[in-house]
């Protein structure tokens, strides 16, 4: 746990010591914020943001792959992952402290959207549960795509491809879910296979939960779904401690 | 050489070790990704679900849960849908709401309930089959700069229960959760259920003709799609008198008038036995004349021959209805506050060229939704020439109640437009009481759930209630002016009080024919008839008496049966008082659900028309039969949740871009 807490503060010191997080910043919200203001924020509106939660999902799947990409790539780059391999540390512990604080550093940039909500609720009755739903939904819905960009790159030593892969990754995930798709897939694959497609992608089980209905099965899956890709970054990395 | 061979030894191994590893991890995801979706899909089928909303905007209601749980069959739902990417955007949004409603079904449904999509907009023979079934594709216009354009789109749903009963919803396009669930957990119920319940009634038509020369009876809202499709309405008022049978719990009573022995009998019987019964009351009957000269027609509560008096019936259950009428001249109790209801709700005159004068008409109002014992309120009724009566103040605030005066669910809709349905000539109809307080008979409860405001008139009926006498619209405006005035001075000379315009008695009622004869059937009067038209033919000398058979053919051996249905058609022994609770529900009016106000008869000729009324009948009889299933649905409403920019300076219809130049100066500023 200490071991965590430790790579979990130099992370999230390296963000605010990078010129990187702070374009990364300014760019996220700067175009959330002004995409949810042109639709949100008019007179005679219902006090509501639902607009903003709508568009989390597809500002993080540009946005997010960008955050990730350096994570193991960098490491890898510079050389000093041969290093980090050769600490005492385990692989858990580096991983968890690597995207603890990639989550962390997210949850700060999310926090200061918060104006938003408060100014709705200034100008209207807004409904504060739904609203502190959709932040926890989104946290999760960041962490699971935190969780598959970090796995593409402790893949590659190459930062744009780390950042492409989780790119096209994410986006044939989420593409998954839209009933468009979907459609388009069951031309030439059985109802169960595109059922199962649809099943695994994120943007199903965002939608309810980023509308304050709480559901087991949407907090589940997204357990999973990061579990898996951060237990598979765990393999990738032990994979190359074994191999030296 | 052996060195190299041993090199390349160890290259090997290494090599077929990490592919070893490769594998193991590549295996171990594989396995986990396995557990993982195992894990993800049992959470799927046991779910739990919290709605954060404070409207519990997402979450199904009791009523649908209960409908859907209990399904013993399977429902299928067939979604004829077209695909969302090509729905213009308000469908889209629509569409979501119901894929998200459809999927809550599923879940609740767990296996009972199916939903199979088509899309029929590539599919021509699936058009042809939505047109066969009765969906109706939605045609939407779009415009671009240099184009005007239709496209078509489809979602209609088909319920099939148990492969057998069926129901179409030949559009649906639900902006909000609960619309979706109040248009389909009402199909569904239809679907599902598999006897409407029975409903008992009777009706008094009224003596003024239609347009046809029928009377004006109560039908409209008895075959109303909402009432009909879930309730079997019976006509319990027949010739014989027949008591109403034990399988009807609920009896319906439009205007009692000339009401015989026997049928008070049947209604004291039915009460007795734990009924309930829902009366729409009137004291007087008032023609609408073509000119609104409002007359009285002739009409009594009792039958010319009947020995006992249906007002007294009504005292003995704890009602007492003096035979008066009552007028409201609060201003918010006559104006129509929907814009629906256009001018027509109340009193109206044609005028010419389509144009429809609305006319102040006391006798025309509703309960309005406001708390009439509000310091202000009381102080202001108070107040007489400048001065409060601090005493009469506080008598106010103590004695006046709200319009609407319950917490029940069957008001929970009329509360969004602040008011309860409109009345037409209502009547002075209030619970028993000893002059001070209510006095109701032992065992009974009552309570009195809508009330006119405290600017109430009570006066006996008067033979003509006209406001507007003359013929061109000078005069008739004097006169409405001066009819208006003079209500106004009759309340200025009145103490201020409110009529109660639906009341509720409840409990052990006891028979009001307990220590009376009891009144007998059309059949039991005419064997009666013919056994003394009998003794007196056996009194007759022998010759005179068995004349008629030598005349005729030899009368008929009696068979056996014929003395059973004899015996069969007797009434039970009068109950004395009653063997569980009942219940009477009523209304200080009958008009407000009548045929002619209901339909609009008069609402082209300016008004009234009671659209509140034809609106209110069905939600009653849910709540009646305590079918909350449905009623709940019905009043569902989200909180206004507007943004207000700029508060008071802007009203609803401001045009935005108006709107957001007020926002700029007010910035600026």
């Amino acid at each position: 746990m200490r071991e965590t807490a430790v790579i979990f503060r130099r992370e999230l010191k390296s963000y605010f010591l990078s010129p990187i997080a702070y374009v990364f910043g300014v760019l996220f919200l700067g175009v959330l914020m002004y995409l949810t203001a042109q639709q949100q924020i008019v007179e005679g509106q219902q006090a509501s943001m639902q607009a903003f939660f709508g568009l989390l999902p597809i500002v993080f799947l540009f946005f997010l792959p960008g955050l990730t990409m350096r994570l193991w790539a960098e490491e890898r780059r510079s050389g000093t992952i041969e290093l980090l391999m050769t600490f005492p540390v385990r692989i858990g512990s580096l991983i968890s402290g690597k995207f603890f604080a990639a989550l962390a550093f997210l949850a700060v940039l999310l926090a200061f959207t918060l104006g938003l909500p408060i100014t709705l609720a200034n100008y209207g009755s807004l409904d504060w549960a739904p609203v502190i739903g959709a932040y926890v939904a989104t946290l999760l819905l960041a962490g699971s795509y935190l969780a598959v960009g970090m796995f593409w790159s402790s893949l590659t030593r190459d930062q744009i491809v780390a950042l492409l892969l989780a790119l096209v990754s994410l986006l044939i995930l989420y593409a998954f879910g839209f009933p468009r798709v979907a459609e388009w897939i069951a031309g030439f694959l059985p109802t169960w296979a595109v059922d199962l497609l649809g099943g695994i992608s994120p943007y199903k089980y965002f939608e309810s939960i980023s509308r304050g209905v709480f559901d087991t099965r949407d907090v589940v899956y997204y357990l999973c779904f990061c579990g898996f890709f951060l237990h598979a970054n765990a393999l990738v990395l032990h994979y190359r401690r074994q191999k030296g | 050489m052996s060195m190299r061979s041993n090199h390349s030894h160890l290259a090997m191994q290494n090599r077929s070790r990490q592919s070893g590893l490769a594998l193991s991890l590549t295996l171990h995801c594989v396995l986990l990704l396995l557990v993982l979706g195992q894990v993800v899909y049992l959470a799927t089928r046991h779910r739990a679900r919290i709605d954060a909303t404070s409207d519990q905007l997402y979450s199904l209601t009791e009523s649908t849960l209960r409908i859907v749980g209990g399904l013993e069959k399977r429902l299928v739902v067939e979604a004829y849908f077209s695909p969302k990417e090509e729905l213009p955007a308000d469908l889209r949004n629509t569409r979501v709401v119901l894929d998200n409603f459809l999927d809550e079904l599923v879940q609740i449904g767990k296996g009972k309930v199916v939903v199979k999509r088509f899309n029929p907009i590539e599919d021509k023979a699936l058009q042809d089959t939505c047109t066969r079934i009765g969906i109706k594709p939605i045609d939407t216009q779009s415009s671009t700069t240099t184009a005007v354009g239709v496209s078509r789109h489809w979602q209609g749903l088909r319920l099939v229960y148990d492969g057998g009963k069926q129901k179409v919803i030949e559009q649906v396009a639900p902006a909000i959760s609960f619309l979706a669930e109040a248009i389909l957990t009402p199909a569904i119920k239809e679907v599902v259920t598999k006897e409407r319940r029975k409903l008992g009634f009777m009706e008094w038509p009224s003596a003024i003709p239609g347009q046809q020369g029928q009377a004006m009876g109560w039908e409209f809202v008895r075959t109303m799609p909402d009432v009909s499709k879930r309730y079997d309405f019976q006509n319990y008022k027949d010739a014989e008198g027949a008591l109403v049978p034990d399988e009807v719990e609920t009896l319906v009573l439009f205007r009692p008038t000339d009401l015989t022995d026997r049928q008070k009998y049947v209604i004291d019987q039915f009460l007795m036995r734990g009924g309930t019964i829902v009366l729409f009351s009137d004291v007087a009957d008032y023609g609408l004349q073509p000119n609104r000269q409002c007359n009285k027609v002739p009409m009594a509560a009792d039958a010319k021959d009947s020995q006992w008096k249906w007002q007294d019936q009504l005292l003995h259950y704890g009602i007492d209805q003096p035979g008066q009428i009552v007028a409201d001249l609060a201003p918010q109790a006559g104006q129509a506050q929907n814009p629906l209801t256009g001018g027509f709700e109340y009193m109206g005159l044609a005028m010419q060229m389509g144009m429809v004068r609305q006319v102040g008409y006391p006798y025309f109002f509703h309960a309005v939704d406001g708390d009439w014992s509000q310091p202000q309120i009381a102080n202001k009724l108070a107040t007489m020439g400048g001065k409060l009566d601090e005493e009469q103040a506080a008598y106010y605030r103590r004695t006046l109640r709200p319009g609407i005066d319950t917490d029940e669910f069957l008001f929970k809709a009329f509360r969004q437009f602040k008011r309860g349905p409109g009345m037409y000539w209502p009547a002075l109809m209030k619970l028993r009481s000893n002059g001070i307080e209510p006095s109701l008979p032992d065992g009974l409860s009552g309570r009195v759930l809508l009330w006119s405001s405290p600017l109430t008139v009570i006066e006996d009926p008067q033979a003509s209630l006209n406001p507007l006498m003359g013929r061109d619209l000078q005069s008739q405006t004097l006169a409405n002016a001066s009819f208006n005035q003079k209500l106004q001075q009759r309340l200025q000379s009145e103490p201020r009080r409110q009529a109660p315009l639906m009341l509720e008695v409840s409990g052990t009622f006891s028979s009001f024919f307990a220590g009376k004869d009891r009144p007998k059937k059309a059949s039991e009067l005419k064997e009666e008839e013919d056994r003394k038209k009998a003794d007196a033919d056996a009194q007759k000398p022998d010759g005179e008496a068995n004349k008629d058979p030598e005349v005729g053919p030899p009368a008929p051996k009696q068979e056996k049966g014929e003395d059973q249905v004899a015996t069969a058609s007797k009434d039970p022994e009068p109950l004395l008082a009653a063997s569980k609770k009942g219940r009477i529900v009523a209304f200080a009016d009958s008009d407000f659900v009548r045929d002619d106000f209901t339909r609009g008869v008069y609402r082209q000729q300016g008004g009234p028309h009671s659209i509140f009324g034809a609106a209110f009948f069905p939600m009653l009889i849910d709540w009646i039969s305590q079918d909350s299933d449905l009623i709940a649905l019905q009043s569902r409403l989200p909180s206004d949740r507007k943004i207000a920019l700029l508060g008071d300076q802007v009203d609803e219809a401001a045009d935005r871009r108006d709107t957001e130049q007020k926002l700029r100066a007010t910035r600026s500023a």
